[in-house]
């Protein structure tokens, strides 16, 4: 066993032309995807006056609860905002097309024939594309050339449960674990370049690829969120309406007895 | 979040000569000719923009221009850019100008907050103050959380004397910025000018709540009130001798809100005077408060 360690030379020349080309020719794909990654994004939709209006609805209501049980309006006011929102939200003033029509379903809309929500998703697969492809060349071309090489010595001893990792492509069962083979190294740079490109590229950068390992679906939905869950506004606001009743009736105006908490601090309450 | 607060800025800035703005435009022209900006990073074009506005509050056109140049030369699609072009025109070119540039950026995108209320603060320079409204409370409806354009649209209210819609518009300030003492303060004079008194002398007492405890241990009552707590005082000095006086303005308040019984109408208006007298007394040594003061003392004497 001792005579093993010593058995096995590697050429020089492959490190120079094979462990250095696979390494840069890795990080170079990964910075040219980041760089294709930014080309292919569009630009964030614009949203129309209405659909941010549609949006922002809500808000009004949550900022009015609040502060409804210590509320700086008096109640005249309160009173007036609470249900003029409350209607609003009933006759659907604040929806993007308009008030519904009767009848109309109210089922929420499907992604896939909502052409907005499909272009978001057409955009997470183009870029899913621009991951995989490159891996699957790089890939395939250190198969073709290189299989079955070992490139490199761990300069530290390992158990035999790093066979499998260590050595994929090399199907030799009393090889020392530390010896690396091409293969191996292909999948060690994957996962761990991902440091260097976080270095090179900065914190958000597209050459991540630990987000292949995602399904596109999900990918697209994490990119964009609001293609993925088409809400349906209509319905929140109906709900809003219970909340603004609800904080209705928890409405106190601060300066319901300011008066006496005046006097009081001032100590001219008497009574 | 940063771009739509200075964004926000941008669109609520009103043009007025400081002290302050020619400081900035004496160094800011110390920063053009060295050229400084480029080495401070993003910093550097923050202090450009400032530079512009200064030169545009000074009337100092050339450096204003060249700045925008420099700026806009380094950043051509930005939406901050295209508002500081809009100010930069609303100074030199007739309204009109300005008003179509701002027409032209909203028609291609019409979701832009801050151009659209410089549209409305120069359709109101112009005088054409219904289309002003229209436009600020459209675009309020829209971009609910603007706390300085509800500002703005009470403002212009109150100076049409419509102090109900004046105050209408305060509330919305007041319950997006229910910590700020000086919405308060507004919101009770604006109730005062609307004749609610009632309404009016409880606001100004909730400044005083608000702002009369430091973090001191000083007991509200040893301390001198200063500031806006003793805005505040005058307020409730006001509101309480007219409730006294004029049995009327009791029930003459428009938000149904009860006057505080006679008794302690008295105490108010005893405790209002002593704090005056105090703060008359110690007359702080700023010469805008000792000016107020003096005015004061001749109403409680």
């Amino acid at each position: 066993m001792a005579g093993s360690t010593v058995s096995l030379f590697l050429d020089s020349q492959i490190r120079d032309w094979v462990l250095f080309p696979i390494t840069l020719v890795m990080i170079l794909v990964g910075v040219l995807r980041h760089y294709v990654v930014l080309l292919l994004q569009s630009a964030p939709k614009k949203l129309t006056k209405e659909a941010i209006r549609e949006q922002r609805a809500l808000i009004r209501s949550q900022i009015l609860r609040a502060t409804s049980a210590n509320s700086p309006i008096p109640p005249s006011h309160y009173k007036s905002i609470s249900q003029n929102l409350s209607h609003a939200f009933a006759n659907g003033t604040y929806l993007k097309d308009g008030p519904p029509k009767g009848d109309t379903p109210s089922a929420p809309p499907n992604p896939l024939t909502d052409p907005a929500a499909m272009d978001g998703m057409m955009a997470g697969m183009k870029t899913q594309m621009v991951m995989m492809i490159p891996q699957m060349v790089i890939m395939g071309w250190i198969n073709f050339f290189f299989q079955g090489f070992v490139l490199i010595k761990l300069p530290f001893p390992l158990t035999l449960g790093f066979k499998s990792m260590l050595q994929r492509g090399v199907e030799t069962p009393d090889m020392d674990v530390r010896w690396v083979s091409s293969l191996s190294w292909y999948f060690l740079n994957f996962f761990g370049l991902n440091g260097l490109y976080r270095l090179i590229l900065g914190s958000d950068n597209a050459a991540d690829s630990s987000r292949d390992m995602n399904t596109p679906f999900a990918a697209a939905a994490a990119a964009q969120p609001q293609p993925g869950q088409a809400q349906d506004y209509n319905k929140l606001f109906k709900a809003e309406r219970d909340n603004l009743e609800f904080s209705e009736g928890l409405y106190s105006w601060v300066g319901k007895d300011v008066e006496t908490r005046i006097l009081k601090k001032y100590s001219r309450h008497t009574a | 979040m940063e771009l739509n607060s200075s964004l926000q800025k941008l669109g609520a800035y009103q043009p007025r000569k400081s002290e302050k703005s020619a400081e900035t435009l004496d160094h800011g022209i110390a920063l053009l000719r060295t050229k400084a900006y480029l080495r401070q990073g993003s910093e550097g074009w923050e202090e450009l923009e400032k530079v512009t506005l200064a030169a545009l509050d000074q009337g100092n056109i050339e450096v204003a221009d060249q700045c925008l140049q420099i700026i806009s030369d380094k950043f051509p699609d930005s939406p901050r850019v295209d508002c500081l072009t809009g100010i930069r025109l609303e100074v030199t070119e007739s309204p009109e100008v300005a008003l179509k540039f701002y027409d032209e950026l909203l028609e291609a995108e019409p979701s832009k907050a801050a151009i659209w209320r410089r549209k409305s603060s120069v359709l109101r320079r112009m005088g054409k103050i219904d289309q002003a409204v229209t436009e600020l409370s459209t675009m309020l409806d829209t971009y609910y959380t603007d706390v300085e354009g509800w500002l703005e649209l009470a403002d212009i209210y109150a100076s049409c004397q419509q102090y109900t819609h004046a105050l209408q518009s305060l509330s919305h300030a007041l319950l997006l910025a229910p910590q700020n003492p000086f919405h308060f303060l507004q919101f009770a004079d604006t109730a005062y000018l609307a004749s609610d008194i009632p309404l009016s002398l409880k606001m100004y007492l909730q400044v005083v709540d608000m702002t009369d405890d430091d973090d001191d241990d000083v007991a509200p009552i040893d301390q001198i009130p200063t500031g806006i707590t003793l805005r505040a005082w005058f307020g409730v000095k006001l509101c309480t001798k007219r409730l006294l006086t004029d049995s009327k303005s009791q029930h003459a308040s428009a938000s149904h809100t009860p006057a505080p019984d006679p008794d302690t109408l008295n105490k108010l208006d005893e405790l209002s005077g002593e704090r005056l007298k105090t703060a008359h007394l110690n007359s702080s040594p700023l010469k805008e408060e000792k000016e107020f003061i003096e005015a004061l003392s001749s109403m409680i004497h």
